[in-house]
């Protein structure tokens, strides 16, 4: 009796072991990868950031100048200009982003024929291509032969603002043309998150408030939209990030542009800071990208800290009440 | 019957049903001309000619799809018409209500997919021709004499280019088509290797006993919220010491850790019950034959629906492909970095950039068509989880 106990003890330890083994070894190739291309770069960036850039473009003959490019980054109007432009990026694009998708998801959030093909037809933009999006949006935009100066040519002749310089040509709507092409191309992701919390509101909620007296824009404001609040968190989370990565629709549309002179320097009005670190990087000065890449992720951080807390806050005062 | 017809309600029928009959024959009279047009396109060779002779085919079509959009219209409209009179008067409110909401939804679409079509379109036009509208109505953006034309230039099997490309083979594969086929091998052997990889490390997290496989997890889900784009500098530098820089490893390897990949997958296998992999194990399975004949058939969907995702992440994952590609070789040229060489080429040459986006934009929207549910459940369901 005492030996088979022995003996069962014994197997399961080896089991153990095994077992471990086995885990380690379905999990290494992914831990590789992981480790290789997603942690060991973030010490390696920090690394590069204290070396300059070589005049060659070569990688290998950088030079050590130590904190020189924070202290470069400290006095870059450019830079700083460009995390400007892409704080108000985020502005616009946002609020909008949030508004379409949750004006598609009431209207969608009724028993409708078709459905489905409506929300597929939505959906549809945002699965292709940013770079041909934005091609086909710059075109759209093009003074003189693209789609919407020719049709404010027929409304309005031929010397209208969408003929002459085009939305894309002007650094006050340069930016907005950039928002509204990205909504409608991103509205139907966040319709169909709303949508599906929409349909999680029990109707007996509604109905309370209907025996209540509520008006429908009572209805919406005080039941609708604080039901949905996660949705819309998520959805000003997606946002910064993606405002902070925006690139390919800056670099497809405006290439920066237009330029502006502001205090003495010249400046992208559309330079957001993803385009600015490409450009940088496109240029050679590779230490200096890397700096800046450290710069927007210690900016990120924050922002990611200060919206934890916001939310934190907020759920405590819920509590509260 | 007649004194139940309340004035306004009528009126504000009439002006909802007059919007209806203008946007379904806008919407159905472009969609057949559309299909006369790619018809007729088809039918008729290469050069300005063949142009001027889908011109007059078309000319031939014009009753066919007129009158198809006629047709549409009117039926469309009897239909509306009957329901609205058969409908009760107090449901007639609700009846405009919802009138309203499918002209509403209707216009939006159009709003939405113009872009598309509008590209669909030009892409056909003839050289020189883009700027050409019809005078009376700038809205009809269907050309009136297609070609193909544009389709041959970008894959350069025109007549002008396949002499060209005898005297100089490397310049005449920088086309449309190599660079397709570049990133569809791109695109599905970095979604392969991705949902492999992701699927063997989710089963571990999921069902299988590791030290420290919490603080891991952990240490994954926090690389999630860094932007993509603070990797750029040190990837670079990464894959250019590894002696990668312009081959087609380089164009995926850095992005196949996918995180996201594995969050979305533990999710899905923790629903797995344990007990079938017990029952597997009794039954004297191996741990591969395990994770190959239990897990992977119950997760397929979810595998799937990754699969597609990392497809889709590498058919347009522009900026890295952009700098990891070695001008020099216009061999490995993909898709998104091909179009943005193209559009410096050809600046103005509006048909020639509409034909080849519809190179990255075609066979997606058609992936989507097919495979609708996958993208929109895979792509929501992070946000509705966290």
């Amino acid at each position: 009796m005492i030996d088979t106990t022995n003996r069962e003890g014994c197997t399961l330890a080896i089991r153990t072991s095994q077992d471990t083994a086995v885990a380690a070894g379905f999990l290494s190739p992914f831990m590789l990868l992981f480790g290789t291309f997603l942690i060991f770069p973030i010490f390696y960036s920090f690394y590069l950031s204290f070396f300059g850039s070589p005049t060659d473009y070569s990688l290998s003959n950088l030079e050590f100048v130590g904190l020189a490019n924070y202290k470069r980054i400290m006095t870059d109007f450019q830079f700083w200009w460009s995390l400007g432009v892409t704080a108000l990026y985020g502005v616009i694009s946002i609020p909008l982003g949030i508004c379409a998708s949750l004006a598609l998801a009431l209207l969608l959030d009724n028993k409708l024929f078709g459905k489905s093909f409506f929300r597929s037809a939505f959906f549809l933009p945002n699965v292709l291509d940013m770079l041909v999006v934005g091609v086909i949006w710059t075109l759209i935009y093009a003074p003189k032969f693209g789609a919407l100066a020719q049709i404010t040519t027929w409304l309005m002749g031929e010397n209208n603002f969408f003929n002459t310089t085009g939305l894309l040509g002007s650094p006050y709507t340069a930016l907005l043309a950039v928002v509204i092409a990205m909504v409608l191309k991103g509205a139907g992701f966040g319709m169909v998150l709303f949508l599906a919390a929409l349909q999680n509101i029990p109707e007996a909620v509604y109905e309370a408030a209907d025996i209540d007296g509520a008006s429908e824009w009572q209805k919406f404001t005080k039941i609708t939209v604080p039901l949905l609040r996660p949705i819309i968190i998520f959805m000003v989370i997606t946002g910064v990030i993606g405002s902070l990565n925006a690139f390919t629709e800056i670099y497809a549309m405006t290439s920066g542009g237009p330029q502006v002179v502001m205090g003495g320097e010249t400046v992208g009005s559309t330079s957001v800071a993803g385009y600015y670190l490409f450009k940088q990087f496109d240029s050679g000065n590779y230490g200096y990208a890397a700096a800046i890449s450290y710069m927007l992720l210690i900016i990120t951080l924050g922002i990611t800290w200060l919206q934890q807390r916001i939310a934190t806050r907020n759920d405590a005062m819920e509590a509260k009440k | 019957m007649s004194k139940d017809l309340h004035p306004g309600r009528v009126f504000a029928f009439m002006i909802l049903l007059a919007i209806m009959i203008t946007l379904s024959y806008v919407i159905s009279g472009q969609l057949f001309k559309f299909g006369a047009m790619v018809f007729s396109a088809f039918t008729t060779g290469e050069g300005a000619e063949s142009a001027m002779k889908a011109g007059e085919l078309m000319l031939k079509l014009t009753p066919v799809h007129n009158g198809l959009a006629i047709i549409v219209s009117i039926v469309l409209t009897i239909c509306v018409v009957q329901r609205f009179l058969r409908t009760k008067n107090e449901m007639r409110g609700a009846f405009l209500k919802r009138m309203f909401l499918y002209e509403a939804l209707a216009v939006g679409v159009v709003v939405v997919l113009f872009p598309f079509f509008w590209m669909l379109c030009t892409s056909f036009k003839p050289s020189g021709q883009e700027l050409v509208i019809s005078k009376t109505n700038p809205f009809d953006i269907v050309p009136s004499e297609p070609t193909l034309d544009n389709f041959r230039r970008v894959l350069k099997t025109d007549a002008a280019s396949v002499a060209a490309g005898a005297l100089d083979p490397i310049e005449n594969k920088k086309n449309f088509g190599t660079y397709f086929l570049n990133s569809l091998l791109v695109a599905t052997t970095a979604a392969f290797l991705v949902t492999l990889f992701a699927s063997m490390g989710a089963y571990v997290f999921s069902k299988k006993e590791l030290p420290y496989k919490q603080q891991m997890f952990m240490l994954l889900l926090a690389t999630m919220m860094i932007p993509g784009m603070m990797f750029m500098v040190p990837q670079f530098f990464m894959v250019c010491k590894m002696g990668l820089f312009g081959t087609k490893w380089a164009m995926f390897l850095p992005h196949l850790a996918s995180v996201f990949g594995i969050f979305m997958l533990k999710q899905f296998m923790d629903t797995i019950p344990d007990s079938l992999i017990e029952a597997a194990q009794i039954d004297g399975a191996s741990e591969w034959q395990v994770f190959r004949v239990v897990i992977v058939p119950l997760a397929l969907p979810i595998i799937l629906t990754l699969f597609l995702l990392t497809f889709l992440f590498h058919w347009s994952n522009f900026l890295w492909q952009l700098i990891v590609t070695n001008f020099e070789n216009p061999l490995s040229i993909t898709l998104p970095v091909g179009l943005a060489l193209f559009r410096g080429q050809y600046t103005s040459e509006l048909g020639l950039i509409m034909s080849a986006s519809c190179f990255s934009i075609v066979p997606i929207a058609v992936l989507f068509l097919f495979a609708q549910r996958y993208f929109i459940e895979g792509m929501t369901q992070g946000a509705v989880k966290e």
